[in-house]
This record gives C-alpha cells, structure tokens and sequence, in this order.
C-alpha cells in the first residue's frame, strides 16, 4: 500500500529534471514498479496543483518555474539570513548522516545495498563523515544530499532549512529512484516550503489554525492556556514544522501523510464539502488534516495540562516527549470528530 | 545517576541557553548532561526543546533548566525568543570544524542582544575526542574566550569529558554571583523562574573568569 500511494505521478514529472545535482548512481535496475503509477484510481497523492488555490498559503512568489544555476546561488544568498548554498551544502550533510534508520524494514532493496556501492553514492556527492553507519545508512545519506542539495538549486528562496531531510527520508525509502524521489519531494514541497519560510507566515497562520481549533472546541482549556500566555500554540512548533514526523514513527508517519494526501487530493478533484456530504456523513476533506490532528493530540492531553501544568514550558515539554506515545488512528479518528464539528467555524475567512 | 532529585526539590532554578552551529553538538551535550546518554544519530533540533537537572552548590539544591536550540540560522527568530531570562549560555563550536569557530563572534551577538548583558556565558568547543581532526586549537579558543571576557572548557559529549565540569561551573558561577548579592529567594523559589533577570555583575564575572580550564 505505502509503494502504490507513495509513489508519484510520474507521468507528469517525467523527463529531465535539469537539476544537474541528482547522482542518479542508482538508475541501474533495482526495480521497476514505479511505473505502477499509471493506475489512474491512485489518488495523485503528491502532485500539486500548479495553480496556488486561495486556501494554500499566501505565497503568491513561488518561484518554482524557474531554474537557477548553482553558481546564481551562491551569488545571490538568502537576503535575509546571509545563508548560501555552501552553508546549505554543510547542514545538509550534517543531517543527511543523522537520519534514523527507522525506515529500513520498509525499503528492503536498499537495506541490502552492498558497501561498495554505498560508498560509490557518498562519494558521488562528497559525502564523509560517515564512518559510523551500516552501507543502507551510508547510501540513504547520499541519496538525502543528493536530492536535498538538487532541492536547494531548484528552490533557493528556501534553499535547505533543517527538518527538510524528515520530510524526504520516507520519501527516499520509497522510491528507489533519485530522480523520481526528487520531483515527488517538489510535489510535497509545493505546500510544506511555506514551513520553512523566513518570514514565518507559514508557521504562525498554522499556529493560529491550531488555536482556533482548540479554542472553538474546548473553551476550558483555551482559557487555560490563555492564562499561561500559551495560546498562540507554539509548543506545537515542531509538530507543524515536520509534520509530527518526529512525534510518530515510519510507519505512523505514513499513515497520517496518506491520509493527509487523500483529503487534499480530493479537493483538488473537485470534491468539495457540499459534494461530500451528499456522498456520505463523514468529515469532508480539509486541506488542514494535519492541523486538526495536532489540536487532537494536545486536546487528549487536556486534564494534564488543566490540572497539572503551569507554565507554557511544561506544556511544551510534554508535547516534545509525545514521541512514540501516539496512536494514529485514535489521533486520525479525532481529528476527523472535529474536522465534522468543526469546519464550518475554522475554514472561513478570519 | 540515580543521586538526581525530583524536580520540585530545588533552592534555586537557573535558565541557561545552548546555542551554536548546526551540528556542534547541543543536544548531546544535553542530553550527556541530564540523562548521560550520547547518540550519534541524534536528529537536529527543531524549534526549542529543554531539559532539567538539579545538581548541589554548597548545601543548596541548583536546578538548571537547559534550553536546546536550533542551530540553523533560519531558526533564529524563533529560538533567541527563548533566551529571555536565561541568566547562562553554553555558546558551542565544533573543535574540528573552523567555521563553526568562526559563526561563535555572530552567536555571541545574538546573545548580548536578547539577554541581560551579565549573563554568564562559556564558550564550549565540543567533541575533543576527535584528536587527528582539529581544526581549532585550544589557544585560539582561549584567546577570544579571555577578548571577549566568557569562560571556555572544551569538552567530548561522546566520551563524557568535562561535560559535567562545563555545566557545574556555569551554574556554580552563576549561584555564586546570586548567593553574593544575597539576593533572597528562599521563601519562593518558584518565582525565579518566570522570566526575571538575576543581575550578575560584571566584575563578578572578571573575578572567576579564570577558572574555567581547557582539557585537550
């Protein structure tokens, strides 16, 4: 299942990617079903839509058209904070030898990589340091440069910002191929970039979501955390930020993200809340699952922290050790009750 | 380890910050510190986390509170939000990477611009095991940490060396500047924490710069 949906519409995105940076070390015949994705009932769970729909954050510059050569790059660094390609080139090794090897059991192909050629693909990016970890460990690091440095050229307003390489792990552990993997990571960029904007609007208008969310739902809590001065929800800041990757494991982490695609794929069909409700009783797809899921899992935690926590830290420490405590479908399941109950008063307008 | 009090059971409670490049070692440096434990493998920080220990100074009970940070830049709106009220930093390089050697005069910066100018702060240079790689040496080091009036210990989080020291004298430095000026909290020490500045002289500082002590 996670192969079928994980795998991106590749008949959109096929073709040179022009990034010049992918190794591609690894074209040669591990397998072939990603071409499975032709099935034209897989929702195009990664696909954006290239047109940036009123509810998608209010980025109007996405500059994603364009493709800009590594030397304009390094000309022309981030305005803001001074950061250049170099700088990105380091961070991103840095993490690329720090991810977990969680997603090992799912990828078996390359969990067996052979040494030799692992080493091949962190040569073929400059990558070192790595002394420490298995083959699959090293040639998961690679593939991460490989794809995260491509993505850094391709989006320079965003460039490589940590918690980056948590978003692309499982997409590399599902797709064997780099250049496949990378246009698949575009596609899930399109929307989860604005996290990682300077300006933070992505972030703060999610945070605020959240908010919203708890406060229409559970007053009591709300006014709670308003007396700790915590209501604008930051103690979700990392949840937002990779998606509760690192609240959840592989495999949970998956099962949201599918879910999450599912909705937004919907909506781009055309299946809107009217159409919905008319097909059956449930919650109508949210482009703000995520969201509703994250206001879920401090809402479950509501009596510990009206009776127990007093103070914004607290809370916050709570939410970070949240960390394998989690079950999914309890979450999806309440964050879908709210998404019914809710949805009319958060997704308009404010 | 098990000689860790409960976290209510404290005289004093001091914020302290780690800040520093992506990488250097912050939150195994952290995590050494409350847990000893050290990974390898551990993910970069997103945002803020924090973590506690108490330790004793004198025949009181010091609490630290530790707050991690993001290392990258990007992040630095978010994070130097949380500096408030810290009355200490580990301000953290990479012995072996120059650079990150190089980024702690803009990290200090950062730090004298959102704290009290009197906090107490160590310049730390972490992962000194890694002898046949240095890139910075400890006279470097010693020289800016005494220009810029910081105490400096360089440390190994992987092999647990003066990472205790790193931290005890912090936090000593800071109780001893507290305990001088008597300032009296032992009725209430749940009110320390929230946000206020405890004034740590500067000449206080200059008085026991010099303990701070190099490994390597």
């Amino acid at each position: 299942m996670l192969k079928t949906l994980m795998t991106p519409p590749v008949h959109c995105w096929k073709g040179d990617d022009g990034s010049g940076q992918t190794t591609n070390t690894d074209a040669s015949a591990l397998n072939t079903e990603s071409s499975d994705s032709d099935s034209s009932e897989d929702p195009e769970v990664i696909q954006a839509s290239s047109s940036s729909e009123g509810r998608e954050e209010n980025d109007p510059d996405v500059p994603l058209k364009d493709y800009i050569s590594p030397s304009r790059t390094d000309l022309h660094p981030n305005q803001c904070t001074g950061e250049n390609f170099a700088t990105w080139q380091r961070i991103i090794r840095v993490d690329a030898v720090r991810a977990n090897a969680e997603w090992i059991p799912y990828s078996p192909t390359q969990a067996t990589v052979s040494e030799c050629r692992a080493r091949r693909a962190a040569d073929a990016v400059g990558l070192k340091d790595y002394d420490f970890l298995e083959p699959c460990g090293i040639f998961h690091a690679a593939r991460l440069v490989a794809i995260l440095e491509a993505y850094a050229v391709y989006d320079p307003e965003i460039g490589y910002c940590q918690g980056m390489s948590d978003l692309l792990s499982p997409i590399i552990a599902a797709i064997t191929e780099d250049h496949e993997a990378f246009w698949c990571f575009v596609g899930f960029m399109r929307k989860a970039r604005h996290n990682f904007r300077l300006d933070e609007m992505g972030i703060r208008r999610q945070l605020s979501i959240v908010s919203k969310i708890i406060k229409c739902k559970d007053s009591h809590l709300y006014r709670h955390l308003e007396k700790l001065q915590a209501e604008d929800c930051f103690f979700v800041y990392r949840m937002v930020v990779v998606l509760f990757r690192r609240e959840l494991t592989f495999e949970q982490t998956i099962c949201l993200w599918e879910v999450m695609w599912a909705d937004q794929a919907a909506i781009r069909a055309g299946i809107g809340k009217s159409a919905w409700s008319r097909m059956r009783q449930r919650a109508p797809p949210t482009e703000d699952l995520l969201l509703y899921a994250i206001a879920a899992s401090v809402l479950q935690k509501r009596k510990l922290i009206i009776e127990k926590y007093s103070s914004m830290d607290e809370i916050l420490r709570e939410c970070n050790s949240m960390s394998g405590q989690l079950d999914v479908w309890k979450l999806l399941d309440d964050a879908h009750n709210l998404v019914v109950n809710l949805h009319d008063k958060i997704e308009t307008p404010f | 380890m098990g000689a860790y009090r409960t976290d209510d059971d404290y005289d004093y409670l001091f914020k302290l910050v780690l800040i520093g490049d992506s990488g250097v070692g912050k939150s195994n440096l952290l995590s050494r510190f409350t847990r000893n434990e050290f990974s390898l493998e551990s993910k970069s920080t997103i945002g803020v986390e924090f973590a506690t220990r108490s330790i004793h100074v004198d025949d009181k009970v010091v609490k630290a509170q530790i707050w991690d940070t993001a290392g990258q830049e990007r992040y630095r709106a978010i994070t130097s939000a949380y500096y408030r009220g810290a009355v200490g930093a580990l301000l953290v390089y990479d012995v072996t990477r120059h650079v990150t050697f190089e980024n702690v005069e803009r990290w200090l910066k950062e730090l004298r611009d959102h704290t009290d100018s009197n906090i107490v702060i160590m310049l730390v240079g972490n992962k000194a095991d890694l002898r046949h790689l240095r890139a910075v040496t400890t006279e470097d080091a010693t020289a800016f940490a005494e220009r810029e009036n910081t105490f400096f210990m360089e440390t190994s989080a992987l092999e647990s060396l003066n990472v205790e020291n790193a931290f005890t004298e912090v936090l000593t430095q800071i109780y001893r500047v507290v305990s001088r000026k008597a300032l009296e909290v032992g009725d209430d020490p749940a009110a320390l924490p929230k946000g206020q500045t405890i004034a740590v002289g500067k000449d206080d500082v200059s008085a026991v710069k010099k303990v701070g002590c190099c490994s390597a």
